[in-house]
């Protein structure tokens, strides 16, 4: 039992800081971005590349992930969403494409083979039969933080709650003199660096690979459909669900299951309650 | 992979053989061999590249009775489907005189019907499948033109319950184990050979088997289910990206040794690929193995090899080493043979037996079960596998396997069976010894 506690607190940490970033798209710009999953993957790719095959500062391999995913996000907008605003359907399908498109450069660049991270922060403790990294500590302290900074930062400032009021009612936040393509641009880049950011310490825990970001984006979908359009709060319980599930599952039913729950989770939450568990139509 | 990028892929594979293949005939006075094999894997390539650098040294030596050998390739993306169209492009399209394969088990099962159809002689260099050399003990005539040289997962397995008994069981004191198992055929067969076979006989008893999804990227709560379990050691069989269950093994410093087969610990990457987080795993591997101490003619070859290639494998795997004497031999065979006519041919390769030494002893060699020739320790037939010896002293043959260990220095040695061993079974650091 307290393997399940420890391990389902540390993996739903994680996937809260995964889920982060794409909430907050779905939220102001009412897209489901499945180029996401790219975030973590460009995030952990270039983090592998200055840190450990540069054999550069940690730090510094942590910023160059994060402005990665910041233009990656920034890009994505300016050249792909904006041009397809309104077509919700399109924006969709594009960016899976793009995802797929992104994979393949991966590949050309660091090849298809698996590679392996280092962790962030060195070091293990034992409890019982569990294990403690203080990299998925590190993992999620961070989720903490950052949503906490996120949630200060929306509700505080004064380009936060700008945020807060296209997530609410874009035309509004017009007429109210909000330019709306700025503070999407500004959602993109920060979402973006929110995924990448994630996505190292995702890679550092599990994997670096071309495909890796399909899995990711799973959990990040359903967390945002569980969890609500849009809900911070609702994502953050959401992910803590998931993680739970899932190790639970793991260790007393069967590893094979792992991800099924997580389906029939959001099938149910589909038909059940389409809004989501904590649905809400602002941050 | 994707369905996306399968799509992909494939459209490129089709447009590139096209492109490379357009214009070119089967020119009387050339004789082709075809490989057949995945381009983008370790394994692949090391077949690939054997047989690259086997061909280069017959053509420099006059080639087959004054003919150019050339060589053509099929990919097969490790998938049966492409497997299957790869042998037929080769024989169809190129009209190959020969094959030589690196393809993985369930590959080269699904080519075999095509083999028969085309009646192309055919040597396998990765494969260990017992069933393909069961198709030759049933049915000799219709299979005689396969031969494999790299000895069969049942041979394979005799050698590693010895394994089990001196090492895991006497030496180390271990009696139960917890297997962990990706859910793949391979990993169902080899969890049939430890159940059945080693566990009752080196008298370890296995207390839980947890299969996970070849998908799977976080090992946390399996390891902790394997500690729960209160087995001496894990024993795993993984060859799906293996290197990242053993990574996190390394990184969650999992209290219980572990041990198996890890196919990703079979490559000189294996270290590079696990970020340096590989100790203190070990896995039975075909031979030569890497830390496999080798002869001067196997290490002629690996220098010409390392001067060839730079990109991975660096070094080659045992079926590059299996590919570059395997096509010697079936070109030595033909060139008695008058040509690769079955009738003739099959005899030849038959006969033909190469004994490579190591400090005056037999080390390596690559010779072939006859039909009918009984193996004496299990007493069954082995038509055409490689004449593999699983008893000691190891006199008549290499042995069908051994046991590689990864230190946590990075260094990887054979730690049995005890006339190929260069170092000592050992658990990780951080597991207490018992």
């Amino acid at each position: 039992m307290t393997q399940i506690l420890i391990q389902g607190f540390l993996l739903s940490g994680l996937y809260a800081l995964m889920a982060i970033g794409f909430t907050l798209i779905f939220s102001v710009g009412r897209v489901l971005n499945l180029a996401y999953g790219s975030y973590l993957m460009l995030g952990g790719y270039a983090y592998f590349y200055v840190s450990q095959a540069l054999h550069m500062p940690k730090l510094l391999g942590f910023a160059s992930a994060i402005v990665m995913g910041g233009v990656a996000g920034v890009l994505m907008y300016k050249l792909l969403v904006k041009r397809l605003a309104g077509d919700q359907v399109a924006v969709e399908i594009s960016t899976l494409i793009l995802a797929v498109v992104i994979q393949a450069g991966v590949v050309l660049v660091f090849n298809d083979s698996t590679k392996i991270l280092l962790p962030i922060v060195n070091g293990v403790w034992r409890v019982g039969s569990a294990s403690i990294t203080f990299n998925m500590l590190a993992a999620m302290v961070a989720s903490w933080v950052i949503l906490a900074g996120l949630f200060v930062f929306v509700k505080r400032t004064h380009l936060g709650r700008a945020i807060q009021a296209v997530s609410m009612d874009p035309k509004g936040a017009v007429i109210s003199g909000v330019d709306t393509d700025r503070i999407n641009l500004i959602t993109w880049a920060i979402s973006g660096a929110l995924g990448s950011t994630a996505g190292v310490f995702f890679a550092a825990y599990t994997q670096l690979n071309p495909s890796m970001w399909v899995a990711p984006l799973i959990i990040v979908v359903a967390v945002v459909i569980v969890g609500g359009i849009g809900s911070i709060v609702g994502s953050l319980i959401v992910a803590h669900i998931i993680g739970f599930m899932e190790i639970i599952t793991t260790s007393l039913i069967s590893a094979q299951m792992r991800g099924v729950f997580t389906m029939a989770l959001i099938i149910g939450v589909l038909l059940l309650r389409p809004q989501g568990l904590f649905g809400r139509s602002d941050l | 992979m994707n369905p996306f990028m399968k799509l992909t892929a494939v459209a490129a594979l089709a447009l590139s053989t096209g492109l490379a293949t357009s214009g070119l005939s089967h020119a009387a006075d050339t004789v082709k061999v075809g490989f057949i094999g995945s381009f983008a894997s370790d394994t692949g390539r090391s077949t690939l590249r054997g047989a690259e650098i086997a061909i280069e040294e017959l053509n420099a030596a006059g080639g087959l009775n004054g003919k150019k050998i050339v060589l053509v390739k099929a990919d097969t993306h490790e998938d049966v489907t492409e497997g299957i169209k790869a042998y037929e492009y080769l024989a169809e399209t190129e009209k190959v005189d020969f094959v030589i394969s690196g393809c993985i088990d369930d590959v080269s099962l699904g080519w075999l019907p095509r083999m028969v159809e085309y009646k192309i002689p055919t040597l396998d260099t990765w494969t260990s499948n017992i069933g393909i050399i069961d198709k030759l003990v049933s049915d000799f005539d219709t299979y005689k033109m396969y031969f494999m040289n790299v000895a069969t997962d049942e041979a394979l397995a005799a050698l590693y319950v010895d394994f089990g008994k001196d090492i895991l069981a006497k030496k180390m004191g271990w009696k139960k184990t917890v297997i962990v198992q990706e859910d793949t055929a391979f990993g169902n067969a080899i969890n049939g050979l430890v159940t059945q076979l080693l566990a009752p006989e080196a008298g370890i008893k296995v207390l839980d088997t947890i299969v996970y999804d070849t998908a799977t990227v976080d090992f946390s709560p399996i390891f902790s289910r394997a500690v729960d379990s209160g087995a001496d050691f894990i024993y795993l069989v993984a060859s799906v990206n293996s290197q990242v269950v053993s990574s996190q093994y390394v990184k969650l410093q999992v209290p219980l040794a572990m041990t198996g087969v890890n196919v990703s610990a079979l490559g000189r990457e294996y270290w590079e690929d696990t970020g340096g987080a590989g100790g203190g795993i070990s896995t039975l591997s075909p031979i030569p193995s890497v830390g496999f101490a080798i002869d001067d003619e196997s290490a002629a070859f690996v220098k010409k090899y390392q001067a060839k290639y730079s990109d991975r494998p660096k070094y080659p795997h045992f079926n590059g080493f299996n590919a570059y004497f395997g096509l010697k031999q079936a070109f030595s065979a033909a060139e008695k043979a008058g040509g690769f006519g079955l009738d003739k041919w099959v005899p030849a390769m038959e006969n033909e037996d190469l004994v490579l030494k190591k400090d005056g002893k037999l080390w390596l060699r690559y010779a072939f079960w006859k039909p009918g020739e009984k193996e004496p320790r299990t007493g069954r037939t082995y038509p055409h596998n490689i004449k593999f010896d699983i008893s000691p002293p190891y006199d008549s043959g290499a042995p069908s396997m051994v046991v590689v260990q990864w230190y946590e220095d990075g260094k990887a040695k054979v730690v049995y069976p005890p006339k190929y061993a260069n170092g000592e079974f050992a658990v990780p650091s951080w597991v207490k010894k018992k």
